[in-house]
């Protein structure tokens, strides 16, 4: 056999595994985005409109665009919060920094959580009735002591962010902590010397050199942030109304809840726009050529 | 422009001592070099001094003023590191300008300043580079530059040729010296180049151990050293050290009964220095004694003849024109202006 040809053998079982898992799903759910596809008409899922489920997502469906603005600023928040929070995290834990110590490795345990059982956690927590985060901000800030979190629509929403943010933190100043590590001490401690303040510093040579990773956290976390899904249904299921609804979740409702795969299979597909802009970007961060 | 004065520096990490009660004064304009092996305690020195490591104890006094709670940027000093520690995000023109540009100096300013910087180490054609796209020699002098663009108190330089190729690290010691004898401002220098030491210093410090172990002229310490350590450390090839013991006045190798004299008390241990164009070589006969030669090399300038003297090596400096073999035998004669005696348990001199 010329070795040619054994080459593309030895890769075909992997090519046979992500067609079968992940380019055959992907057409399909392009293929019945264009149908009727009710699961509950057998014989619809071939009943083909065109674009009229785009077009329906579109001009005749507020819901959809309630979610797109919960999704848009959900991803600002999170994304935001969690890059500013885990950068200073990460100033403070990195070698040389001020509180480095061993607790450092423990700091990654929320991200060993499952985003469904950080949901179900802070549903307990801000349970009006027994709820300990409830207890404490009331305790803390009074006015807050009668207020329902996951019934008024802002604080549900405040809730989910802060779910979020808060499960997100370790991982990324971990990575972050590995970005910091490879701006060379020296080019710090040259600048200290010519004459920077600490801040200075930070701004003109710490972060410039720390760009790439911080991009790179960035555009990683904006595609899970899109696409969060499990937090928000254990959390808030969406609600209160459709307060919390993101698109992934709009999605689930629409596909799964009310049957109709070919509604949710374009609104899916509205999705993969942004997404494949922020894959582009990741790609071009992490495979840069220096 | 200011003198530098260390009064009993100690830094410890933990058990580690790394600088040990060092007192030191620099003069206004001196130009200093802390000479001495790796892990001597010499670059922490001059970090103590520029502020990126806290003393444990001691002082540090810059012109008039004790600086040890001063941060590095109000200290006013200027460092070159090993690595150079350019900013890699930014231009030569960047890089340099940067010092002023922290300090608020009108961009106006600036613009001149760091064209002047970049003539003096010949760098203009490269003001629009990145780091990256220069040599190891260019990065230096952006590195130089970036020093020499404003004026200093202090300029503090941390091995700053030892990433240079051998025949680059030549050039740049003599522009760096060049340089120096212009700017007239105080400097210390870190090395563990001998060479570098001799040719740029007014005055070395060799350092052991966070100790100093010799202060003086380049001279002093290749001419007079105070101990075994310096004698040993200066010089290439390093100073013979042959122990022995004096006898009436002779010196006795511990091996042989080759004698030479040396004078002084008699000694039942003693190491006897001596450098190796000290040692006059002859025609066997013609010396003080007659040995065999274990290994001739030609350097080009010189020949290196180690010669086997009872059962220790001793090298010595021979005519460029010697031409000799292995296991000729040859007469040696020691330069009795030039020989040390140390004491071999204590290290120091001992002087006859």
């Amino acid at each position: 056999m010329r070795d040619s040809t054994l080459k593309y053998l030895l890769v075909l079982p992997a090519i046979v595994v992500v067609f079968a898992t992940a380019i055959w799903p992907l057409i399909e759910s392009l293929r019945l985005s264009f149908t009727v596809g009710r699961l509950s008409r057998p014989g619809s899922l071939e009943q083909y409109l065109g674009f009229e489920n785009y077009i329906w997502a579109f001009l005749y469906e507020p819901a959809f665009w309630n979610s797109v603005w919960v999704t848009a600023i959900y991803t600002v928040l999170t994304v935001g919060l969690t890059t500013v929070l885990s950068l200073g995290l990460a100033l403070l834990l990195a070698p040389g920094g001020r509180f480095r110590s061993g607790v450092q490795t423990l700091l990654i345990l929320p991200f060993a959580m499952s985003p469904a059982l950080i949901g179900v956690s802070f549903r307990f927590m801000f349970n009006p009735e027994f709820g300990l985060f409830d207890a404490v901000f009331g305790a803390l800030i009074p006015p807050l002591a009668d207020v329902s979190w996951l019934v008024d629509p802002v604080l549900a929403f405040a809730v989910c962010v802060m779910a979020d943010v808060w499960g997100w933190i370790p991982f990324l100043t971990l990575v972050l902590i590995g970005g910091l590590a490879s701006v060379p001490q020296d080019t710090i401690e040259a600048a200290q010397v010519d004459g920077a303040s600490g801040w200075r510093v930070f701004r003109d040579v710490t972060l410039p050199q720390l760009a790439p990773v911080l991009a790179v956290v960035v555009i990683l976390k904006s595609i899970f942030s899109l696409k969060t899904f499990d937090q928000i249904f254990m959390l808030t299921n969406g609600g209160p109304g459709t307060a919390t609804q993101t698109l992934s979740h709009y999605i689930y409702f629409n596909g799964m809840k009310y049957g109709q795969i070919g509604y949710a299979a374009s609104v899916a597909w509205l999705m993969v726009i942004p997404m494949i802009f922020l894959t582009y970007a990741y790609a071009k961060f992490v495979f840069r050529k220096e | 422009m200011a003198e530098v004065i260390l009064k009993n520096l100690t830094k410890r990490w933990g058990e580690f001592v790394a600088v040990d009660g060092q007192s030191l004064e620099i003069s206004d304009r001196e130009f200093l070099v802390l000479l001495g092996p790796s892990g001597c305690g010499k670059t922490t020195t001059m970090r103590m001094i520029a502020g990126l490591e806290e003393p444990t104890e001691g002082e540090v006094w810059i012109g008039d003023r004790m600086v040890n709670d001063d941060l590095p940027k109000d200290r006013d000093v200027a460092m070159v590191f090993q690595n150079y520690g350019l900013y890699p995000h930014m231009t030569t023109f960047e890089n340099i300008a940067y010092p002023l540009r922290v300090r608020g100096i009108p961009s106006s300013d600036i613009e001149p300043r760091v064209r002047r910087a970049a003539e003096q180490v010949e760098l203009t054609r490269f003001l629009d580079r990145r780091p990256k796209a220069l040599s190891g020699g260019q990065r230096q002098r952006v590195a130089l530059a970036r020093a020499i663009v404003r004026t200093p108190k202090v300029f503090l330089m941390d091995e700053p040729l030892s990433n240079l190729d051998a025949k680059l690290r030549v050039t740049m010691r003599a522009e760096l010296k060049h340089l120096s004898r212009e700017l007239k401002v105080t400097t210390v220098y870190v090395t563990h180049d001998q060479i570098e030491a001799m040719t740029l210093a007014d005055r070395v410090a060799v350092m052991k151990d966070g100790v100093i172990q010799q202060l003086g002229s380049p001279d002093e310490i290749y001419n007079d050293p105070a101990n075994l350590f310096v004698a040993g450390f200066i010089g290439s090839p390093a100073m013979n050290l042959i122990t022995g013991a004096i006898q009436g006045g002779q010196f006795v190798t511990t091996g042989g009964t080759q004698l030479v004299p040396v004078g002084g008390d008699d000694r039942n241990e003693v190491v006897l220095g001596v450098r190796a164009d000290d040692i006059r070589v002859s025609e066997a006969g013609k010396g003080n004694i007659d040995v065999p030669i274990y290994a001739f090399e030609n350097t080009g300038e010189a020949t290196l003849l180690t010669v086997q003297w009872g059962r220790q090596r001793v090298i010595a400096k021979g005519d460029r024109y010697l031409r000799k073999e292995q296991d000729d035998m040859i007469g040696i004669a020691l330069n009795p202006e030039h020989l040390y005696l140390f004491d071999p348990t204590s290290g120091s001199r001992i002087r006859t």
